[in-house]
């Protein structure tokens, strides 16, 4: 039905997810009293989340450890049934059509290699090729297109076991994207990996994305994904979502803040004024327009960091202020980072 | 993409699973000696079963009016009855370590039946030792028993053997299954183990209380003693025996539901 309405591959309305657990007593005694116990206690691990994701959508989930991030990721892939709400992905539940569903999806998690073992990665190939049916043209066209964005070669023949954890993580990329789904998961993809495998598994998402329209659903605790990967973030936390818009957005959820950095000519001034700088600023900038736009200016070493808040105070009308009285030798511009901003979401500003 | 629907039979399972065993076979020949010594080993332990079994009769003419041969004849039917379990559903022996570690999940992601993704996973060859055992047991009392033999009782033989195998696995599929219920599954299934060893033995050699728990609590006596009346005793087959087949049909669809609905309930843990 939702999917008729507004075409998303991927729609949660209002999910919850509950688990119930018992509450365990100490000691044996307890451990034998549990046995009969009927004390349980619920646990909300998913409370009420919503949100459609549109075809070739790439989406970061984040959230802290225990946001209840997996949990979203088990029930859109069919594997858990929520407690209450419905979802959707392609126009099925996954839960009641767990087979129907795997056909359209591919899951990845960073550490757990879903290949055979003991298999060369083709063999591998080979087999999900007869379980998901994969025709033998788009078979073929499928690994054409991964050898035109890796080198696939040294992979093919190499016994899952006997890899590094980056190749690993790389084969078990290719393989779900193997029977071509419409969305594939992917779940700490880059977890333990070095920063040029982390780069080059971050390309041949973007490029089997690009190519292929897939959705890709992302969880990460390694921001430098979101930023390479993710259009949109949706953060999550206790079980309800914080935050739901595109990364840019994000940026700005508290104020556009950038960092002005300026070292002065130190041949122009010695130690001692430049000690007295911060109070000059801050006094000269007492006089001008915007001067509530200045959140904080303070003294890092040799550079000067100027906090400024861009929707009340262009940082380069500040610069042009700073000029007609001083000597610049250098300037810097720092965005806050997204790893800052998340950190503040997680924390509850 | 094609817009085909293709159906996933019984036609496509088989030829997934043969695909499937033939990989795994394929990588463990590669691990020659490997597979060389723990046959061999399979062959020295139940060689020395046969040994205990001899010198045994060699004091005892007869075990509660069995024969040293006829008490051959269950110990061979329950060798090969064992094979199947052994060699094509050894990995619910690593069922409990995957699902205690999250691991389990991964099966649940690909479009086919899971307990069949799961079990068609490993082949285990050490089967074959248990067969070769079993099979020259089997012989060798058959002829001393100077048991008729023909195409109607190669053909019972068959059907008894298909029969007593499906108990022996609808017995560790229900033993390995526990896990997704419990903490301690580990217990049941080496519980279960140290009950196939009953299994060579005529139930008749046991009091009352483990006569009944062997037949309908834990059917170990279904392994071998039920089905090897038809050939030992053909003149009085009880009729546990003619249902042989039935229940052991039925009770492995059991054992499969009650595995999938843990399956089912599986819900992972975190990551």
């Amino acid at each position: 039905m939702t999917k008729e309405k507004n075409g998303a591959v991927i729609s949660l309305g209002n999910i919850s997810k509950e688990f119930r657990t018992l509450n365990r007593r100490e000691g044996l005694k307890g451990s034998i009293l549990d046995l009969f116990s009927r004390n349980y206690k619920i646990i909300k691990a998913v409370n009420g989340i919503s949100f459609d994701i549109q075809p070739g959508e790439k989406v970061g989930l984040l959230g802290p450890n225990g946001a209840g991030k997996s949990t979203a990721i088990k029930m859109m892939s069919g594997v858990l049934k929520p407690t209450s709400g419905e979802i959707r992905v392609n126009g099925v539940i996954p839960y009641n059509n767990r087979t129907k569903n795997a056909q359209n999806i591919g899951v990845v998690f960073g550490q757990r290699t879903q290949l055979w073992w003991a298999l060369p990665l083709i063999e591998s190939f080979k087999l999900l090729k007869d379980i998901y049916l994969i025709e033998d043209a788009d078979y073929k066209n499928m690994l054409e297109l991964y050898k035109s964005i890796i080198d696939l070669e040294p992979l093919l023949k190499k016994p899952v076991r006997q890899m590094s954890l980056g190749q690993r993580t790389l084969s078990d990329i290719l393989a779900s994207f193997l029977h071509n789904p419409k969305v594939v998961f992917l779940d700490e993809p880059t977890i333990g990996l070095d920063v040029s495998m982390k780069s080059k598994i971050r390309e041949l998402v973007l490029e089997l994305n690009r190519v292929r329209n897939t959705t890709v659903i992302l969880t990460t605790h390694d921001i430098g994904d979101v930023d390479a990967l993710c259009e949109r973030v949706i953060i999550i936390d206790k079980g309800s979502k914080l935050y739901d818009n595109s990364i840019e957005e994000l940026k700005h959820f508290f104020g556009s803040y950038r960092t002005l950095k300026i070292m002065f000519d130190k041949k122009a001034y010695n130690e001692k004024t430049l000690l007295t700088d911060v109070d000059e600023l801050q006094r000269l900038f007492g006089g001008i327009e915007h001067a509530d736009g200045i959140v904080s200016v303070s003294k890092n070493e040799e550079w000067i960091d100027i906090l400024v808040d861009e929707d009340k105070c262009a940082v380069v009308e500040l610069l042009s202020v700073v000029r007609k009285y001083k000597k610049v030798a250098d300037i810097k511009l720092d965005e806050i980072s997204t790893e800052e901003v998340i950190k503040r979401i997680y924390e509850g500003d | 993409m094609s817009t085909k629907i293709k159906k996933r039979g019984l036609a496509f399972y088989i030829k997934i699973y043969f695909k499937i065993i033939a990989q795994d076979i394929k990588s463990k020949m590669s691990y020659r000696a490997d597979f060389i010594i723990s046959n061999l080993g399979m062959i020295i332990q139940h060689g020395a079963s046969f040994i205990t079994f001899w010198i045994l009769f060699q004091n005892f003419p007869s075990v509660m009016g069995w024969e040293y041969e006829e008490m051959l004849f269950f110990y061979g039917f329950s060798l090969i009855a064992m094979t199947p379990m052994q060699c094509l559903f050894d990995n619910n022996w690593f069922l409990r370590h995957k699902v205690y570690s999250g691991d389990f999940i991964k099966y649940c992601f690909r479009p086919i039946n899971v307990f069949f993704y799961y079990i068609s996973e490993i082949f285990d060859l050490k089967g074959i030792g248990l067969f070769t055992a079993g099979t020259a047991i089997l012989i060798y009392s058959w002829s001393k028993l100077e048991l008729a033999f023909s195409v109607l009782t190669l053909g019972l033989l068959v059907i008894n053997l298909v029969a007593a195998s499906l108990f022996m696995i609808a017995i560790m599929n229900l033993a390995a299954a526990t896990c997704f219920w419990t903490i301690n599954g580990g217990i049941t299934m080496v519980f279960a183990q140290q009950f196939q060893s009953y299994a060579r033995y005529p139930i008749t050699i046991f009091g009352k209380f483990l006569r009944f728990v062997f037949t309908f609590v834990i059917p170990m006596a279904f392994v071998s003693y039920y089905p090897s009346l038809t050939f030992l005793s053909p003149d009085e087959i009880p009729l546990l025996t003619w249902l042989c087949p039935l229940i052991g049909v039925a009770f492995f669809l059991l054992s499969y539901f009650v595995w999938m609905k843990g399956a089912k309930n599986y819900s992972g843990t975190g990551s």
